[in-house]
């Protein structure tokens, strides 16, 4: 397996990720997704997780009634991964693991 | 008075039935049998004349099958024996035998079998260990592998004289229990479902962590309530994630996962 983030878009059941580093971010999402357009909502996240780097865990999961969001995080960087409840939500993390694992050694 | 008697071990122990023979002035063999072990008294006139019990003859003999708590008895009458071998009175006999009773149910209370396998301690806290001979002796023969039954049987000494002498070295923290089957640790004697998925992980996993890897995943789905032959994908993503948190190294882990996700998406496809 690569390990890239064309893996997470391969796992049934998932809508998209959002990939930030510091300053950029990038948001691969369908356009009519209500998420597509939360840019500022996850900046805010993603300000929130990085204010605290010694969490005891690096993946969590936001549960909405009709959505997860499995974000990861790693140094400066973030992953989050956007899918239906009916995900393999065990394979989301697996794979996300893996992904972010590549991205922080790339440094994208 | 001329039928034979017979009976459990686990209700009338052996002093029990000699003394009962003796009062009786019964003449004949007392047969009795533990498991692969056996041994005979022989009474004339209520005296024991003679003893034997695997390689121990004579009062040894006796001492030996008193302290047996299992198997069973049975009188024969008028059966005499070659030759005779005991020449104490039954009443020295059994005071010894009380003796041996009680020093065998504190080493029971460490040793509870023979079918025990010890090891050598590697880490032993004494400056300075004197040994006795005997001891010497059963020391040479312990190798991770023999139980004090096997031990007893190529020594010559009867169980409970080798099951003292354990106790001592026990004790004195020479000697720790090893794992019966040819000096397996219980790691390798988890045993997985043969499936194709059990196979990769047990081997993805060996790799990752080595032997320990079968107890691993054994352990892990018992904590996460996971049937190892249940054919569900979003099981057996869940147990390799989990597993691969146990991974102490992380450059393993993702090794792991690596591999382990590809077996997954194969399978899904």
């Amino acid at each position: 397996m690569k390990g890239t983030i064309k893996d997470i878009l391969k796992i049934s059941g998932v809508h998209g990720y959002v990939l930030a580093r510091d300053r950029t971010m990038q948001i691969k999402l369908p356009s009519k997704h209500r998420f597509a357009g939360a840019k500022k909502q996850i900046k805010l996240l993603y300000d929130d997780l990085m204010q605290t780097p010694k969490r005891p865990g690096n993946t969590m999961e936001i549960f909405f009634d009709d959505l997860v969001l499995t974000v990861f995080t790693n140094g400066m960087t973030m992953l989050m991964v956007l899918s239906s409840t009916r995900v393999n939500l065990a394979l989301v993390r697996m794979t996300g693991k893996l992904v972010i694992a590549n991205l922080v050694k790339e440094k994208f | 008075m001329n039928q034979d008697i017979s009976g459990g071990l686990d209700t009338t122990r052996c002093p029990e039935i000699v003394k009962i023979l003796s009062l009786g002035k019964r003449s004949g063999k007392l047969s009795l049998s533990n498991g692969s072990q056996s041994g005979n008294i022989f009474f004339r006139d209520g005296e024991i004349i003679h003893a034997q019990c695997g390689a121990l003859q004579g009062a040894k003999a006796v001492y030996e099958l008193a302290v047996w708590t299992s198997g069973e008895y049975r009188f024969s009458v008028d059966e005499m024996p070659d030759a005779v071998t005991v020449e104490l009175s039954v009443d020295e006999i059994l005071s010894e035998a009380t003796n041996r009773i009680r020093q065998m149910d504190r080493v029971i209370s460490l040793i509870p079998s023979s079918t025990i396998v010890y090891a050598f301690d590697p880490e032993i806290k004494e400056k300075e260990i004197v040994l006795k001979s005997i001891q010497w002796k059963i020391l040479s023969q312990i190798d991770g592998k023999k139980t004090i039954a096997d031990i007893a049987q190529n020594t010559g000494l009867g169980v409970s004289d080798t099951m003292k002498v354990f106790y001592t070295l026990v004790k004195s923290g020479l000697l720790h229990e090893a794992y019966p089957s040819e000096g397996e640790s219980p790691v390798d004697m988890v045993e997985l479902p043969e499936t194709p998925f059990m196979n990769a992980l047990k081997d993805d996993l060996t790799r990752a962590i080595g032997p320990v890897a079968p107890f691993i995943i054994r352990e892990t789905a018992q904590e996460m309530g996971l049937d190892l032959l249940a054919d569900d994908l979003e099981q057996k993503a869940a147990l390799i994630e989990t597993i691969s948190n146990r991974i102490p190294s992380e450059t393993m882990s993702l090794q792991f996962l690596d591999t382990m996700t590809d077996w997954i998406n194969t399978e899904e496809i």
